[in-house]
């Protein structure tokens, strides 16, 4: 019930404040479909015939699928990511101090602000990638109840992604930089645009240092390779430690940051 | 108009020294190492440095690393400066300022111009950053015609301020920048050439190539750092990106006055 409240509490607040303009669909549904469009035509360069290098991680015919699942995908980590640099207003206008004075769990109100966020900012991208997938000629899966399966998944994993990096923006003054730190490698490295398998050591060392990585592997492994959940079991396992890492590191983190704010009072000085 | 212009440089340089968001700097450079290391890996690691026939009949050139590193180079330099430009008045307005501004009787153009020069120095650290990381990644300079570079330069850096203007003037429109600026540099980046030749897009969308600065700026820059030939459509593109500077500009003169007057008697009034 305590869950409940504060996520409905925090989806009300957050639809007030960002959608009272309707300039926000523009971030929403108009960059995510033009850097879809601009991610395919980068490929055009190259060689895209029967006998690409590129067959080696993915068949050239999967190329647009693949790109779509990718940029999907991306879109529920960068609206997280966007949601918890908006941190940075809640401590200039002054409303974080009142938050943390209010009996609601710490770490609650930060995965709830990440779940409420979510559902708002997601809908009308994922209509167009499920049109446009559609368009490709659909999905290659073993079996249809996977799909809810992947899409869970996907959620739930961007929900801790974004309860994370709420913590983490407890932390800092100037959201903007941490922003850039966290946003664009994300965009990057996490193999939205390109396979991850084709890096070399070093960019896949950065390339598993974020969820997304391992949440485009399964998803892919479901909708584009058509694989079964026992050939899944492994990378899913590996996502769910990542997790609870994550999760715990957001008890840990929340605790330190309001000691540290308690002592400093920094949490209203900008 | 000097005084507007040196009051506004020395107080941006000011600014700059101590209060600008330094993420913002970061964030440029690392927007264009980013398309740089994209280019690498895809070249060298995913396609093995097989191209498209068709990406060297467009571009004249095989030589696809420089072609993209010139491209996020460019595009780095360009939101930067139309950043520093088109946020003034609204910056302005949001820190209380802009009635004061709007009172004076110092040259808005003055004003802007000091706000560039000064921006100048700031992208310029940018641009060179990254062009130092993009050599390390293939970036080729075979052949620097200096005796081009610097007209072309200072013409490209005018139409980016001339477009600038006209960001500027939409932005106090919508009292917003983060959509507003962030719109343009989507499609921009889309349509100008910065990592894929226009020719690849529909022929509606090259439309729009056509009427941003840095599709032309970038052509010529290309033709000048990394091409050893030089060739009649330089001069072309050297005249339609002044003629499309000209033309910017004097939207962007017309939309700033309409908008501080309808900010005045909206706010202020």
């Amino acid at each position: 019930m305590n869950l409940l409240n504060v996520i409905w509490a925090e989806m009300k607040k957050s639809h007030r404040h960002n959608f009272n303009n309707r300039l926000m669909y523009f971030s929403l549904f108009v960059w995510p479909v033009i850097q879809f469009v601009d991610s395919y035509y980068a490929f055009k360069p190259f060689n895209l015939g029967q006998d690409s290098p590129l067959s080696r991680f993915v068949p050239v015919e999967k190329l647009g699928l693949f790109l779509i699942t990718g940029c999907l995908a991306y879109i529920f980590f960068w609206s997280l990511v966007q949601s918890a640099w908006m941190m940075g207003y809640e401590r200039e206008q002054g409303t974080l101090e009142i938050i943390l004075l209010t009996p609601a769990p710490r770490t609650l109100v930060m995965f709830s602000r990440a779940a409420a966020n979510l559902l708002e900012a997601v809908w009308l991208f994922s209509i167009f990638a499920v049109l446009t997938i559609l368009f490709m000629g659909g999905l290659h899966v073993a079996h249809w109840w996977l799909i809810p399966i992947a899409v869970v998944i996907l959620m739930l994993s961007a929900i801790v992604w974004g309860g994370f990096l709420n913590t983490i923006f407890l932390f800092s003054r100037d959201a903007g930089f941490l922003y850039t730190i966290f946003e664009a490698p994300m965009a990057f490295f996490s193999g939205v645009r390109m396979p991850v398998m084709a890096f070399p050591l070093w960019a896949k060392m950065i390339a598993y240092a974020f969820p997304l990585t391992f949440v485009l592997n399964i998803l892919r492994s479901i909708v584009l390779d058509g694989k079964n959940l026992s050939a899944i079991f492994q990378p899913l396992l590996e996502l769910f430690l990542i997790l609870l890492c994550l999760i715990i590191a957001s008890f840990i983190l929340v605790r330190y940051a309001e000691k540290h704010a308690k002592e400093t009072g920094n949490l209203t000085l900008f | 108009m000097w005084t507007a212009f040196s009051a506004t440089f020395k107080r941006q340089l000011v600014t700059m020294r101590r209060a600008y968001p330094w993420s913002f700097f970061i964030g440029h450079i690392l927007d264009g190492v980013y398309i740089t290391i994209f280019a690498f890996l895809s070249y060298h690691f995913i396609f093995q440095g097989e191209l498209n026939e068709r990406f060297v009949s467009y571009t004249g050139t095989s030589d696809y690393l420089s072609y993209v590193i010139m491209g996020g180079v460019f595009n780095s330099f360009t939101v930067s400066l139309l950043m520093i430009v088109s946020r003034m008045l609204i910056t302005e307005m949001r820190e209380g300022t802009l009635e004061a501004l709007l009172l004076t009787p110092s040259s808005r153009l003055g004003y802007f111009l000091g706000a560039a020069v000064q921006g100048l120095m700031r992208s310029g650290i940018e641009w060179v950053t990254i062009i130092c990381i993009g050599l390390f990644f293939g970036l080729n300079l075979v052949s620097a015609h200096l005796a081009l570079l610097i007209p072309i330069l200072a013409a490209f850096c005018f139409a980016i301020f001339a477009q600038a203007l006209v960001l500027g003037s939409f932005m106090l429109a919508f009292r917003d920048t983060y959509i507003t600026q962030n719109t343009l540099f989507v499609v921009m980046m889309l349509v100008s050439g910065v990592s894929f030749p226009p020719e690849f897009l529909p022929q509606w969308m090259q439309c729009l190539s056509r009427i941003m600065p840095l599709y032309y700026g970038l052509d010529l820059m290309r033709a000048v750092m990394t091409k050893a030939q030089l060739s009649f459509a330089i001069l072309q593109n050297l005249l339609l990106l002044v003629a499309l500077g000209i033309l910017y500009f004097f939207i962007g003169i017309i939309f700033i006055k309409q908008m501080e007057k309808s900010v005045f008697e909206k706010h202020f009034g």
